[in-house]
């Protein structure tokens, strides 16, 4: 399988010479088995390059098919659906998968299309859309991709995702906070706590990132939130976000082969990327695995081709 | 009155080398009053970058006050709200003019966009500062100036344009607007007649908005015939389609120009961080 990065931005797109080298658009992965179609992770806004591109090949004639997990619907990953070319295709076949809400699924999406944001409405795409919730511990097959999830921790909870296809294994694990100083899920938390937690919260916590390092186990490649630098993560704690030396940690104990650095923040420059790298490169130099930062454009083979 | 771009694109942020020179953020003008108020007209991306800017004033104290004039609710218009950091900063006031005769109705529409699956801050009472929506009325005195709006056709909706005058000076911004085929009709004109500055949608090449009319945005076309009808001074072409690159948008300018020039017409692009004294 081939992944490639499509947007690697957190929160809001952000053009302008400062974020050419690394990208602008929001977060968008594809996953593209062997021979097979692709699976998408995030519908950012650079699912509308990823779109133009399948355009070129299948979708543009109305026979392609295209699986989309989606983390959570905040709008930094999901505001790209709308403009993603295949849904105005008759004959394209889309399959969304979120986590269940309060709400169906298709209603969620169908507000960001409602009149008052967007033109088009959601039932007028042409495209075959089917919707599929998941629920927390979910697996299931995408063709010959396997596909598990595992919960993070976040507002309005995120999922991670792993597919295991072609003999070898992308762990997805955006957006989340480390799993030590705040619960994140359905309240609305207005400002960072660093006390003591309950234990059930303690144990809350311990059994969510048990979870993220089962997901990441040997993966080849795990994708990590790292939005924040420690001094960020110390005002914003309640945010969602990780530092690179979370993913590191959580990278070691899953003995991942590779560790991608992901969900840059939207003020962060490419020379302020370029130092991340290279700082958190430092930290890992005794270690058995690669690290990289995510940037458009990226392409990183695994397995079988 | 200065005018200065925080944001110049239509539909959707466009990042990537390609449009460095005029910018890749959603629909965000600033007008600073020559008495120092400070107008916002649409809260695109730009927005974030205008906020930014605001934080060294006195909106970084909480001082801040300002009027928000909203064209309509699409999200490249109302993206930037959410990430604005003066609502973030209790003691700032904003007023938001916006479409539509019902206050609560528009409320609810932004109120929309932060909803929990969406946005973290899950409502919009979430915000520090004082956000007062109303619904924008046909005339209006507002940061000390004249304010006169129009609502016109954007595809299957309705949005507005907004006249500012100072001092016998007339900054017009009119962005999505889908005309007729036939063209700027008379009303249009009118509320365009003799501004020092027109900043008009000019999302498309006329060939490309020969296939998206029913979209409900104008060709550069259109806005050098609206310019021309109207005697506007200067044209400001803006909200350019978000596939068009620097070098596409150079080409519109200057087919503006070639239009314009016979008129006696100025053209002046709006490009992200420029900004234009009235």
């Amino acid at each position: 399988m081939k992944v490639r990065f499509w947007g690697v931005r957190g929160s809001i797109p952000v053009p302008g010479r400062a974020t050419n080298r690394y990208g602008g658009n929001t977060s968008c992965v594809e996953v593209r088995p062997r021979a097979a179609d692709p699976i998408i992770i995030d519908a950012g806004t650079g699912i509308r390059h990823l779109g133009k591109a399948l355009m070129e090949g299948t979708f543009g004639d109305g026979r392609g098919k295209a699986s989309i997990l989606i983390s959570h619907t905040h709008w930094d990953h999901v505001q790209g659906l709308p403009f993603f070319s295949p849904l105005y295709r008759a004959g394209n076949q889309v399959h969304i998968f979120a986590r269940q809400r309060d709400m169906h699924l298709e209603a969620v999406f169908s507000q960001q299309h409602d009149a008052a944001y967007f033109p088009v409405p959601l039932s007028a795409m042409h495209a075959d859309m089917h919707f599929h919730e998941l629920v927390e511990g979910a697996r299931f097959h995408i063709g010959k991709a396997h596909v598990t999830c595992a919960r993070l921790n976040h507002p309005w909870v995120a999922i991670a995702y792993r597919v295991d296809v072609d003999g070898a294994s992308v762990v997805y694990c955006s957006d989340t906070a480390p799993f030590t100083d705040m619960l994140l899920g359905r309240d609305f938390i207005e400002r960072p706590s660093f006390g003591t937690l309950p234990p059930p919260v303690q144990s809350e916590l311990a059994a969510m990132r048990a979870g993220v390092v089962a997901l990441a186990k040997n993966a080849d490649l795990l994708i990590y939130d790292t939005q924040f630098t420690p001094e960020e993560y110390q005002a914003r704690p309640h945010w969602g976000h990780s530092r690179p030396d979370d993913a590191i940690e959580i990278a070691r104990e899953a003995k991942v082969k590779q560790l991608c650095l992901f969900h840059h923040a939207p003020m962060r420059s490419d020379d302020d990327n370029d130092k991340i790298l290279a700082a958190a490169r430092e930290l890992v130099s005794a270690d058995k695995f690669t690290l990289v930062s995510a940037y458009e454009g990226l392409e990183i083979p695994l397995g079988d081709q | 009155m200065r005018i200065k771009f925080w944001g110049v694109r239509g539909s959707i942020p466009a990042p990537g080398p390609e449009t460095n020179r005029y910018g890749g953020n959603t629909s965000c003008v600033s007008v600073h009053t020559a008495a120092g108020n400070l107008i916002i007209i649409d809260m695109g991306t730009g927005l974030m970058h205008l906020g930014n800017a605001l934080l060294r004033t006195e909106f970084g104290k909480g001082a801040g006050r300002a009027t928000i004039l909203l064209s309509h609710t699409h999200w490249d218009h109302i993206q930037g709200l959410g990430f604005f950091p003066p609502v973030f900063i209790g003691g700032n006031q904003f007023t938001v003019w916006g479409p539509g005769s019902s206050p609560d109705v528009l409320e609810q529409i932004l109120e929309g966009q932060m909803d929990p699956n969406f946005s973290p801050l899950q409502t919009l009472k979430n915000l520090s500062a004082k956000v007062d929506v109303r619904a924008a009325l046909p005339a209006f005195e507002a940061e000390g100036v004249r304010i006169t709006t129009r609502e016109h056709a954007h595809g299957h909706t309705r949005a507005l344009s907004f006249r500012v005058e100072e001092a016998g000076r007339s900054f017009v911004y009119a962005s999505d607007v889908g005309y007729p085929e036939s063209g700027p009709e008379p009303a249009a004109i009118a509320h365009y007649a003799n501004a020092d500055v027109l900043l008009h949608d000019s999302t498309y090449k006329p060939e490309d908005q020969a296939t998206r009319r029913n979209r409900g945005f104008s060709s550069y076309e259109e806005a050098c015939a609206a310019a021309i009808a109207a005697k506007a001074k200067r044209l400001v072409p803006f909200h350019y389609d978000q596939d068009y690159s620097d070098d596409a948008v150079d080409g519109i300018v200057a087919a503006c120009t070639a239009l314009l020039a016979p008129h006696g017409i100025a053209v002046t692009p709006a490009r992200e961080g420029d900004e234009l004294e009235i």
